[in-house]
């Protein structure tokens, strides 16, 4: 029997135990090929105006991934390294060398990892093909017709995690060397005793993410903390204080909570609770630090996740933002307003829904009242035009201003950032018409493309008309079309009528520019996000599997004293619920209050992406916990 | 008196067809409420089999077997770990105390598994802490105490529940025979005080003297049955070992 032999079977009794790391590594090897065959691809390189955008952020989002993954096998690998502690240590008084026994683990670890990275590559081979076809469903592109597997995809994922398996395979070899076989005896023995509480602790750790959290909530522009500690320093003081708060809140408060429970002997004393208690109780101290990494994860896959599918649900409502009117520019010469006119009436699939021309005019606007510097152009439109427009556009909204009152159009107003335009009075000298006008309204929203024209303000009709007298107007051409997320055609004829100087700027192309973006963000996003899922579960899967196997004998005493297993398997559900939900619920809680944050400075709605995020996420994890408990139950009340 | 064990024509077989072993053969006994009977025989007799098939977790390959008035062969898995819990109590050799749990908390398992009332358990927990002296260590954990100390903690969850028969499976195994003696003195006191009946299989001559009646078996058989009767515990143990003699094998267990 040689060594590789042993170490063939080992893995073979082992392998439900190697079964999940195997999956989550299998699923990054997938993710990693597939990310580097899109930076190589050829075909999504010419496709696309962004290319080099998207290469370059699959570059970074596979080096994210390599970090993770490397790190992930790292820590499973020491989990299984100190499991099997014992058979190790029975290998050396077998007198099996140190050097043999580290070559055994070394090959079982490299073996398992080659077997991953072959089935990764060929999975990888046969989904990176549909991945591409989501990515491209996402970004709004036609799909493409052929997807090669590329060869220099395939050597760069090879290489990398050749290494990443050396390396994390050199690390079981190390092991051995590094304990004494003393300690290798005892290690499952040493009895950890009960974790006291403190209650400073616990009340501090409160403090500690209610502080957090109480600036993360901050405004960014008017709050005192941001302005003294500084933009660079205050991010990094909320994380340190929740992830210190968390680790805090794990080790003591359940410990607090716990003690409280079995303070209660009115339930603690009822059946089978005083075993899941006493167990709980018992481990959680030491679970403290994988849950506080479990959170800390969950929230940043959260929040990621959560922050780029936003961007993906809002891109149509911020497009619409900016652009209002589907089509819209200035008019620079009749015959080419014609011209347009013509080539929107010939496409029957995109109806005209309105045409307005509006007269506008544009202005030097004195506006050290709202800002502190000087002159800003805007553009200025009668009240009765904006009234048109606004109808247009299905605003259920109105406005009506006499002599010098006006009102600000501003779609990108920001609490806090913008200034305080109502009530303010602003001056502007046009052909020496010397005029003042006063703010007596705002609409955080405009009624003309964003690109095409400045700020708008609107006017008075006697004051429009007035102005007039003094200058020539400037002809606006809006059009609003049916179907304006697909006027690909139309829009391509348009850009080679309108002249650069007529200011063209329609929905489709701002609509379809940020489809790709954010359909690129919400793919990585959505992929890493699930890497990150995956190893968290297995993570948790593997601390509780490894308990299980600790926790036999004891089950084994429960079942010999006449507990039922219908018991058991109810205690082992409650306790695992209770470690699967914690890191969790602190996970989603931080994610809320960052993506809260984030969405009082986007001053966007984000509640539907958000709760669809969690909730996909929670649905995934829950699936983890059911496998958990399932398996944990096999493990503790397997009949001999 | 009530029979509180009642095995007829008990059988035990192991493995299959070709290669069959027969561990238990025609085991016919009874056991009356308030003794205190002994099994003993050499290592691979069937004591422990026979343990075990009492104590419900294992089931015999034949044969009838009446606990407490109740057919255990007719029991389901459900039904048996009811059975366990309200009617058995068990003391093992390597103690088997939940090392997540206080002394109190081991004590207690049981009562409160059968979801008795916390005053209730709260009474019943401090009298059998009194009776086995172990009322100082209640609030310690089982790695703080030595093993004579556990062993009694064993003992005490296994009254704690009035149960209708206490098995013991080497009780004394791992103890120096100060914390034994100690053990064996309880139990013989609950035997005469409380009129509790207990089943313990050793194979330790001095242990068995302190019970009233001891089997002995062999090669799956019973073998021989030795009553105390009058007789000192002195001469009972020399009586043990004359039968553990005769039985041959049995020499080296021997003190």
């Amino acid at each position: 029997m040689t060594l590789f032999s042993i170490a063939r079977k080992n893995m073979k009794n082992n392998f439900n135990n190697y079964f999940l790391y195997f999956a989550s590594m299998i699923f990054s090897i997938v993710i990693y090929f597939t990310f580097v065959s899109l930076k190589y691809d050829k075909t999504i390189l010419a496709s696309s105006d962004s290319s080099p955008k998207i290469s370059a952020a699959f570059s970074a989002a596979s080096v994210v991934l390599m970090i993770f993954v490397a790190i992930f096998i790292w820590y499973s690998n020491s989990f299984f390294t100190r499991k099997r502690k014992k058979e190790v240590a029975l290998y050396s008084l077998l007198g099996v060398r140190k050097k043999q026994i580290g070559k055994m683990l070394f090959y079982e670890n490299f073996l398992l990892g080659v077997i991953a990275l072959a089935i990764g590559i060929a999975l990888g081979s046969i989904l990176s093909k549909y991945f591409v076809l989501l990515l491209m469903k996402v970004m709004g592109h036609e799909s493409l017709a052929h997807f090669s597997i590329s060869f220099s995809a395939i050597v760069n994922t090879i290489i990398v995690f050749m290494i990443i398996t050396l390396l994390t395979s050199f690390q079981g070899y190390r092991v051995i060397y590094r304990f004494k076989l003393i300690d290798l005896f005892q290690a499952e023995k040493q009895g950890e005793s009960e974790p006291k509480a403190s209650l400073f602790l616990a009340l501090l750790s409160i403090v500690l993410i209610g502080v957090g959290y109480w600036i993360a909530l901050q405004n960014l522009v008017t709050s005192n903390v941001w302005k003294t500690l500084g933009m660079a320093i205050t991010p990094l003081i909320i994380l340190a204080t929740v992830i210190l708060g968390t680790y805090l809140l794990f080790s003591t408060v359940t410990v607090y909570m716990l003690k409280l429970a079995k303070k209660n002997k009115k339930s603690y004393w009822n059946g089978i609770n005083i075993i899941g208690v006493s167990q709980l109780l018992y481990r959680i101290k030491g679970n403290a630090r994988t849950l506080t990494i479990i959170a800390i994860l969950s929230a940043t896959t959260l929040s990621a996740v959560g922050t780029s599918y936003s961007s993906y649900y809002n891109n149509k409502h911020n497009v619409e933002m900016t652009n209002p009117n589907s089509i819209m520019f200035t008019v620079t010469d009749n015959n080419i307003s014609k011209k347009v006119q013509d080539t929107i009436s010939k496409d029957k699939n995109h109806q005209i829904l309105y045409h307005e021309t509006i007269p506008t005019i544009e202005v030097n606007v004195d506006t050290k009242n709202l800002y502190d510097y000087g002159d800003m152009p805007y553009t200025f439109i009668s009240v009765s035009d904006f009234n048109i427009l606004a109808k247009e556009q299905h605003r259920k909204d109105s406005l009506s201003l006499k002599g010098n009152q006006a009102a600000i159009l501003d779609a990108a107003y920001m609490e806090g950032f913008s200034p305080k335009y109502i009530g303010t009075e602003v001056s502007f000298n046009l052909k020496e018409h010397e005029q003042k006008i006063s703010f007596i309204d705002l609409k955080k929203y405009s009624v003309l493309n964003a690109k095409t024209v400045f700020n708008t303000i609107v006017i008075s009709d006697e004051l429009f008309t007035e102005l007039v007298k003094v200058t020539n107007p400037l002809d606006m051409e809006v059009y609003k079309i049916k179907n304006e997320d697909d006027a690909e055609n139309v829009t391509k004829e348009l850009k080679s009528i309108i002249p650069d100087q007529a200011k063209f700027s329609n929905f489709y192309t701002d609509y379809t520019s940020g489809l790709e973006t954010t359909g690129l963000l919400i793919f990585m996003s959505g992929f890493l996000g699930l890497v990150f899922l995956a190893a968290t579960g297995s993570i948790i899967y593997f601390k509780q599997l490894t308990e299980a196997t600790s926790d036999k004998g004891r089950y084994e005493i429960l079942l010999k004293i006449g507990v039922k297993k219908k018991e058991i398997y109810k205690s082992i559900a409650k306790q695992v619920l209770f470690i699967f939900a914690i890191p969790l619920l602190a996970g989603i809680a931080h994610s809320a209050i960052a993506l809260t944050a984030l969405s009082n400075l986007l001053q966007t709605n984000l509640v539907v992406p958000v709760v669809i995020c969690i909730s996909v996420y929670t649905a995934i994890y829950i699936f983890y916990y059911f496998l958990t408990v399932n398996t944990y139950y096999k493990i503790v009340a397997k009949t001999k | 008196m009530k029979k509180i064990v009642q095995a007829k024509n008990v059988q035990k077989d192991f493995g299959s067809k070709g290669n069959l072993f027969r561990a238990l053969q025609d085991i016919n006994i009874e056991i009356n409420e308030g003794e205190f009977v002994g099994i003993m025989g050499p290592s691979g007799a069937g004591k422990s089999t026979l343990l075990n098939i009492f104590s419900t977790i294992d089931k015999p390959t034949s044969g009838d077997i009446v606990i407490d008035g109740k057919e255990i062969m007719m029991m389901d898995d459900e039904q048996l770990s009811d059975f366990r819990r309200d009617r058995l109590g068990f003391i093992f050799q390597d103690y088997n105390l939940l090392d997540t749990l206080t002394v109190n908390e081991n004590i207690l398992l049981p009562l409160a598994l059968a979801k008795v009332p916390e005053k209730e358990i709260e009474k019943r927990v401090e009298k059998i802490a009194d009776s086995f002296g172990i009322r100082e260590i209640l609030n310690k954990y089982p790695y703080h105490i030595s093993g004579g100390q556990k062993q009694r903690v064993a003992a005490s969850r296994a009254i704690v529940a009035n149960p209708s028969l206490i098995l013991a499976d080497e009780p004394t195994g791992a103890l120096d025979s100060k914390s034994a003696t100690n053990l064996l003195e309880s139990l013989s006191n609950l035997n005469k005080k409380n009129s509790a009946t207990i089943l313990m299989v050793t194979h330790d001559a001095y242990a068995a003297s302190f019970c009233k009646r001891v089997l002995f078996i062999n090669d799956g058989k019973l073998y021989m049955e030795l009553h105390k009767a009058e007789k000192t515990r002195k001469a009972f143990f020399q009586d043990v070992l004359d039968a553990l003699s005769s039985l041959g094998g049995g020499h080296h267990d021997v003190i």
